[in-house]
């Protein structure tokens, strides 16, 4: 069968084809598709959406979006200036292209794939080094969705080639219960928590045997911790069988390993005596000849699979806008279908055809008109949150808000300059290379993140939690207004912002670097008129620098700081 | 002068405020009569056969007795003899019947009223419905210890947004950072505080106003508490008080919420852990019901004794019950088909039993309850129209489940 052929196949099989063109040359690129589908259910729901962004807007969003930090003030002035007609999509592959990128997906699928969980011993977790490694290798090889599926579901911690990548089990103390909720959570979108016990009563399309057939991939899973070589892994045994009885109408079952809607999948027979590699004991974890989790990892990530594809496309459009087409995120069900069908199915269809290209859908959402909306209300009218009319206001995540802040200070900005100077002494040869290397950057950033380990602390929601869920409380008010932690940070320091900011005598050129520094964009005539009057009887740097602090401070308190907009 | 002051003062004119940044602490809002909300909720899911629906004798029993009780021909569980003596001063419901058994779903939709996500739980709601100009405490806070499961805090605000979301209180010790390090001088923070509000002023000029008024609102709520952080401080306890609530997270934090309470937040809920027993079930309840028995009397005696129980309606629920059956290890699992609620104070009858179960306690055999109901009954308890609806960002949301009702036998 030749490729087109099978896509085309695979897309009968999503119920996608409507006599629609197979061939990806003749369709249009899917953000002039996603901005046609959304104009006309805009226009069916009477719905006026608001501007395009202005240039400043769609700066910050998007440097927040994929690099998971606000821009540097001589990055948004330099994008500000830039009189070219295609900046907007030269700055998209820009920060496409950073090894920041690949450091900030890395650390959204770590929320995304471990939800903040740990095992039951906290010390017996993945090397967070390992994980996130893992992780960022992928997303700097831009390593197709099904491809990490595969690897994150394969793993049981043995691969030395990739040891992180059992963090996904590890992080669920490979509990087959919790395993069963987050594998269809997770990967197909749907949770089937309720199913576990009755078929869930909310929703005709949960059934008790869509949950055991999951179940079944990794019933004879436990966790092992190896103490010789101080690892964790996943063992896992050649037998045990799986039955279910329905607590309301006692209605028993029994099955093989099965996802929604697909077939079972029965063991082959063994040879009695032959079912192990290693047979489990309590110095060995269990390697079975056949093992159910490997089946799990090969079934999960097809096109053929319910909700795969359309759990990938959901996922990056609410990495994208802060809300999912289906919301939540993990409660795809005929009574909750998606806002815009024909935008996710539209998305699922491109990402089949791409092989699960995630930084390529990225892209083409980036593109959209819908995601390059403004965020101020078209007419002073708030539209519905799940129409998209509007650039949501969400509240930047612990990672986003660390960044940001360290961002701000020119922490980051002082410290990679610092590395590279000590590069630029004992290794020049290697100061090109390395700067484009996203390991050289990984281990630069792991020192800053020492730094603000406490701004992660207040800002996490519990475990469980994804980053669309998050809402500002007032504990994070308390930490921002009076926490040391806070202080330390923000305070008047050599090689912070304050350095450049005190010896800017010209107050308007100090507003102006102030604004493009916190809010990403040049102030106003009113915002240039306050700090020239707080500098007025200023003289010294040092004294401009403590003037300026208080103001510093208040903006950081700002919403227009602590969203993404 | 100094250039420092003649600084603010330029500043705050700038930023039109003049003097807003002294803004005075504003009295607390609660008038004599202004409902209350307390509620006590036994995550995990408490045995009603072990508490408030004992089935002796039979094939699901277990091995505890039945008492009597201060109310004529109601009995319940051995292990709440305190309880027991004051059961005319409760109303008991026998017959919920919420299907839901499951911790996560189980604490949302118990608390929720409802089972579509993204409503607000009891205490945001109540919070929300209750509100009054001036006030700046924070309308919800919720106790419990350190050590939660992932469910404790499932839920909360939902739509309403962070300004009703509980603020969380742990192992009794006021929320982080309420005091202002040393070093740091007031007219700095006065320009901090101008500078946020003039630049939240201006972005909400153009910009949805709800995640702004709600951060803006977190902000206000720190002030009140940090003014107020002696609320928190059970130091001021006589020993003799600290002993009788009982020398435990439970006891501590109830002692707490009655202080709360009476610093005038309107809604506050303890959480009383370890109540799901899959093993050994009768060994934990000894535990559990032990602590939850002399706790929950003293608390309602002064309520009582304070005035305060007129005014403040007590919930007593957790997210599910336990099932009939028990398994293997002695332990009962996870019962949603029937199971009890017990309500205290405002709005409710004294010494009512509502709702029966069959004689072995496997089905509702009488006025069946659903989470709906329940939802209402409490809504109405506390003077709240539950047929109205949240007008809400141009969305409008009942309030409670339209398909449910308030259970009249047990509202006064």
């Amino acid at each position: 069968m030749n490729f087109m052929n099978r896509i085309s196949r695979f897309l009968k099989l999503l119920g996608l084809m409507a006599g629609a063109s197979l061939c990806a040359e003749e369709v249009a690129p899917l953000h002039e598709q996603i901005d046609g589908l959304m104009t006309k259910d805009w226009a069916a729901a009477k719905i006026t959406p608001a501007v395009t962004s202005t240039d400043a807007e769609f700066f910050r969003r998007l440097n927040l979006d994929l690099n998971g930090v606000i821009p540097t003030p001589a990055e948004t002035k330099a994008f500000l200036d830039d009189r070219r007609d295609d900046k907007r999509s030269r700055a998209i592959d820009a920060l496409l292209s950073r090894p920041e990128y690949a450091l900030h997906m890395a650390r959204v699928f770590d929320v995304i794939l471990a939800e903040r969980r740990l095992p039951a011993v906290k010390s017996y977790d993945v090397a967070a080094t390992a994980w996130r490694g893992y992780l960022a290798e992928s997303f700097a090889a831009n390593k197709p969705w099904d491809v990490m599926a595969r690897e994150i579901l394969a793993s049981d911690g043995s691969d030395e080639s990739q040891p992180g990548a059992v963090k996904f089990y590890i992080a669920r103390d490979a509990e087959p219960h919790q395993l069963t909720r987050d594998v269809a959570r997770v990967f197909i979108g749907t949770d089937l928590q309720c199913a576990q016990c009755h078929d869930d009563p909310r929703f005709d399309d949960y059934k008790q045997a869509d949950y055991f057939g999951i179940y079944a991939f990794v019933s004879r899973l436990s966790f092992f911790r190896d103490n010789k070589l101080n690892r964790s892994f996943v063992g896992e045994k050649a037998v045990g069988d799986v039955t279910f009885t329905s607590v309301f109408t006692t209605k028993q079952g029994k099955t093989d390993p099965r996802l929604p809607g697909g077939k079972m999948i029965a063991d082959p027979k063994l040879e009695k005596g032959k079912e192990y590699v290693t047979a489990p004991s309590n110095s060995a974890r269990g390697v079975p000849v056949y093992s159910r989790r490997k089946q799990l990892a090969e079934q999960m990530p097809r096109a053929q699979t319910p909700g795969f594809s359309r759990n990938l496309g959901n996922r990056l459009w609410a990495l994208m806008f802060g809300r999912g087409l289906v919301h939540p995120l993990d409660l795809h069900h005929a009574k909750n279908p998606p806002s815009h069908p024909a935008v996710l199915a539209a998305i699922e269809q491109w990402l089949v055809q791409h092989r699960y290209d995630i930084k390529g859908c990225l892209r083409e959402i980036a593109l959209s008109r819908c995601y390059q909306l403004s965020s101020e209300l078209p007419g002073g009218v708030e539209p519905p949150p799940d129409a998209f009319a509007v650039s949501a206001m969400r509240a930047l995540t612990p990672e986003q808000l660390r960044w940001s802040l360290l961002q701000v200070t020119s922490r980051i900005d002082t410290h990679f300059i610092r590395t590279l100077d000590q590069l630029k002494k004992t290794k020049p040869a290697e100061v090109e290379t390395k700067l484009k290397d996203w390991h050289w950057r990984k281990d630069g950033y792991e020192l800053l993140e020492k730094q603000s380990s406490a701004v992660i602390a207040a800002f996490s929601p519990l475990p469980g939690t994804d980053d669309s869920k998050i809402d500002p409380v007032v504990d994070h008010a308390l930490f921002l207004l009076n926490s040391p932690k806070i202080i330390e940070l923000i305070k008047v320091a050599p090689g912070t912002s304050f350095d450049r900011w005190g010896a800017l005598s010209d107050p308007a050129a100090l507003a102006e670097d102030l604004y493009l520094s916190l809010l990403n964009r040049r102030p106003i005539a009113q915002e240039t008129e306050e700090v020239t009057s707080l500098m007025k009887s200023t003289k010294t740097p040092k004294e401009r620098a403590e003037a300026l602090q208080p103001l510093v401070w208040g903006l950081l308190l700002s919403a227009e700081f602590r969203f993404n907009h | 002068m100094q250039p420092n002051l003649t600084r603010r003062q330029a500043i705050a004119r700038t930023l039109g405020l003049a003097g807003a940044a002294a803004m005075a602490p504003s009295a607390l809002a609660a008038s004599p009569h202004r409902k209350q909300l307390l509620v006590l909720f036994l995550s995990g899911g408490a045995s009603q056969l072990e508490t408030w629906d004992p089935k002796p004798g039979t094939k699901f029993g277990g091995p505890f007795r039945a008492i009597n009780t201060s109310l004529d021909g109601v009995r319940i569980g051995e292990l709440l003899p305190r309880t027991a003596k004051i059961m005319h001063r409760l109303a008991v419901v026998r017959s919920v019947n919420s299907n839901l058994p499951d911790h996560e779903k189980g604490h949302y939709a118990i608390q929720a009223g409802r089972l579509a996500p993204g409503y607000p739980v009891l205490g945001s709601a109540v919070a929300k419905l209750l509100e009054q100009p001036g006030d700046v405490l924070p309308g919800y806070i919720t106790l419990r210890r350190d050590g939660p499961k992932a469910y404790t805090d499932t839920g909360d605000a939902g739509f309403l947004g962070a300004k009703y979301e509980g603020v969380r209180v742990i192992n009794g010790l006021p929320p982080d950072n309420l005091i202002v390090p040393a070093g740091i001088n007031a007219a700095a923070l006065q320009t901090r505080d101008a500078v946020r509000r003039a630049a939240d002023e201006r972005f909400l000029r153009t910009h949805a106003k709800a995640p702004i008024n709600g951060y803006g609102t977190n902000f206000d709520q720190a002030r009140a508490l940090m003014q107020r952080r002696e609320i928190f401080d059970l130091k001021v306890e006589s020993p003799k008080d600290i002993e009788r609530y009982g020398r435990h997270d439970f006891g501590q934090n109830c002692m707490l919420a009655r202080r709360l309470l009476e610093a005038g937040v309107p809604c506050v809920r303890v959480v009383h852990f370890d109540w799901d027993a899959h093993q050994d079930n009768f060994y934990w309840h000894q535990m559990r019901c032990a602590e939850f028995d002399r706790t929950f009397v003293t608390l309602l005696d002064d309520l009582e004794q304070r005035g305060m129980l007129e005014h403040t309606l007590v919930v007593v629920t957790g997210e599910m019950g336990r099932t009939p059956q028990i398994n293997n290890f002695g332990g009962r699992d996870h019962w949603g088909r029937a199971w009890s609620v017990a309500m205290a104070g405002c709005g409710i009858k004294h010494g009512v039993v509502h709702g029966m179960t069959n004689d072995l306690g496997t089905e509702v055999k009488e006025d069946e309850v659903g989470i709906g109901d329940l939802f209402h009954t409490y809504l109405t308890a506390l003077g709240i129209d539950s047929s109205a609806d949240y007008h809400l960002n141009g969305q409008t949301n009942p309030v409670a489940d339209p398909a449910a009702r308030p259970i009249k036998a047990v509202l006064a």
